[in-house]
């Protein structure tokens, strides 16, 4: 049995795998990603065997370093020769005592800043960089990330694939821009943090675990510029935001992993630590010129700070969602809009939105709409309708935990009738 | 007691990710221990190296030079007490799946 002292922490090797990613890409260049992630790969799994074998050493961190750096210069050596050979340059002739300065305790978060900047770069398309980003800095296997984001490994290959090829062709510097630049590539950074974290938040079907895990990836690196560019408030403001939805996320699904209501979640299983973190970050994120970012953590902090349901303020919250709109006029932000006018008016009216926005092309094929409908036909007893629109909402590819939900609303509605 | 070289091959572990390949590494440490004395060693090996077929051919260096599946990747040795129970520990042995495993005896007794 492995003996408590040799118990390493969770997740020891996909913490470091995004550290020694970074320090050796910013050695090698961007261009030669592939090699780092060979080399650390190679480097894991000298660790697997060693310390399978031996036991864990006393500073495992220290010893995975030592090995990945040991790896990376005996590639420059055997690069050179080829080089000579070939009389061409293939690696940037760094020379290789420099390795030691860039894997430094010290340099280890502005390393994962270049890639962080790196992976989230404009040039690489927004689905590339969430694959990129997990992948490297958050060290999942294409499996995990296939798993992660509902998709297949090879869709996911195809993405990597295409980062990297944007990445070789030179545009993409491993580098943190600085001036105006900076700016406009934090906001782009924060879409793809924001985006990474709405695809472990919102696509409910996956593994729980791992879903979980992609949000505190977001929220980890997310808090590293938060922590370097206390400028950009709408860092801040994006943190607020994923701390105020962590905070709810094992009390969405029941233990059969089917969706819990909003308004039937167990609030004593929201998360206090991580509600009062947002509020921390809210606070903190406090600018002249609100972003999306900031209203949406308003939304969420009103939500997480009434008692109870009945007790939000839901004319606060429609106020914001309104500004919302005007911010990024959405079509799913007037559902939402449509659905809050529930609490305020009454079914009745928001039924008659509702069925305004079934005839928005963009909301045509998205399976709340109806399933939304149902539900508040349901609250007024109609069990006919709901079982009409809960029908068409079941047809509209809800992921699995939604499906689970459609279908016992569905039941229920067949009881009624 | 006679002693067993575990040939193991493949490429099993380059495609694992961080988390399967830490948790591979728990389970090779409790294996280890469970074996206590029957366990004498293991190493891994390096995918690039030489190659010599003749005293006279071109050395083939770097590699691999074979299929994925045909690479050397480590070895363990062990002790057991026959083929059946040397053949037992190496399917008890979290590689197998990852690896295929050849159980070979040392064909000389250790002298005492």
């Amino acid at each position: 049995m492995v003996t408590n002292t040799e118990q390493i922490i969770d997740n020891l090797f996909r913490k470091e795998y995004g550290k020694l990613i970074a320090s050796l890409t910013r050695f090698f260049g961007p261009a030669n990603i592939q090699l780092a992630e060979d080399i650390v790969q190679e480097t894991l799994i000298a660790a697997c065997e060693n310390w399978g074998a031996a036991g864990i050493p006393e500073n495992p961190t220290g010893w995975l370093i030592q090995v990945a750096k040991r790896k990376a210069i005996n590639e420059l050596k055997r690069k050179k020769v080829i080089e000579r050979h070939n009389k061409k340059e293939v690696l940037s002739s760094k020379p290789a005592n420099e390795i030691g300065s860039v894997l430094l305790e010290g340099e280890i978060a502005d390393n994962l800043l270049r890639m962080i900047f790196t992976c989230c770069h404009p040039a690489i398309s927004p689905k590339s960089q969430v694959a990129l980003t997990l992948k490297t800095l958050c060290g999942f296997g294409v499996k995990e990330v296939a798993k992660a984001l509902l998709t297949t490994e090879s869709t996911i290959n195809k993405r990597l694939y295409r980062a990297k090829s944007e990445i070789r062709k030179g545009k993409v510097v491993f580098d943190i821009p600085s001036g105006k630049e900076l700016m406009q590539r934090l906001d782009s950074v924060n879409l793809t943090l924001y985006l990474l974290f709405n695809e472990g938040y919102n696509s409910s079907s996956g593994e729980m675990v791992i879903q979980k895990e992609m949000c505190l990836e977001a929220i980890r690196l997310t808090r590293l510029l938060c922590k370097q560019f206390e400028d950009h408030k709408k860092s801040y403001a994006l943190l607020s935001l994923m701390y105020f939805h962590a905070a709810r996320f094992e009390a969405r699904i029941d233990d059969r992993g089917t969706i819990i209501l909003f308004e039937d979640q167990d609030r004593a299983k929201w998360d206090k630590d991580l509600i009062n973190l947002g509020m921390q970050f809210l606070q903190k994120s406090m600018d002249d010129l609100p972003s999306s970012f900031h209203i949406e953590a308003g939304i969420a902090a009103e939500h997480c700070l009434a008692k109870n349901f009945k007790e939000t303020d839901w004319q606060s919250i429609y106020r914001q969602y309104q500004l919302l709109e005007e911010l990024k006029p959405n079509p799913i932000i007037k559902l939402n809009l449509a659905i809050i006018q529930s609490k305020i008016e009454g079914y009745q009216t928001s039924l008659k939105e509702l069925e305004n926005l079934s005839n928005n092309e963009s909301l045509i094929n998205y399976h709340l709409l109806p399933a939304t409908q149902g539900i508040f036909h349901m609250k007024l007893g109609d069990y006919e309708s709901a079982l009409i629109c809960l029908e068409r909402a079941k047809k509209l590819n809800p992921s699995g935990s939604e499906y689970k939900f459609i279908d016992s609303k569905i039941e229920e509605c067949k009881r009624n009738s | 007691m006679q002693e067993f070289l575990l040939i193991l091959k493949g490429d099993g572990m380059n495609h694992l990710s961080p988390d399967e390949l830490q948790n591979i590494m728990s389970e090779y440490r409790s294996w280890v221990n469970q074996l206590g004395e029957k366990y004498l060693g293991g190493q891994r090996l390096e995918d690039k190296g030489a190659l010599l077929k003749s005293k006279t051919d071109e050395i083939i260096t770097d590699g691999p030079f074979l299929e994925p599946k045909e690479i050397i990747a480590g070895y363990f040795l062990i002790q057991a007490k026959d083929q059946h129970e040397a053949n037992q520990i190496a399917i008890s042995s979290p590689h197998l799946g990852l690896y295929q495993i050849e159980v070979r005896a040392i064909s000389f007794p250790k002298m005492k």
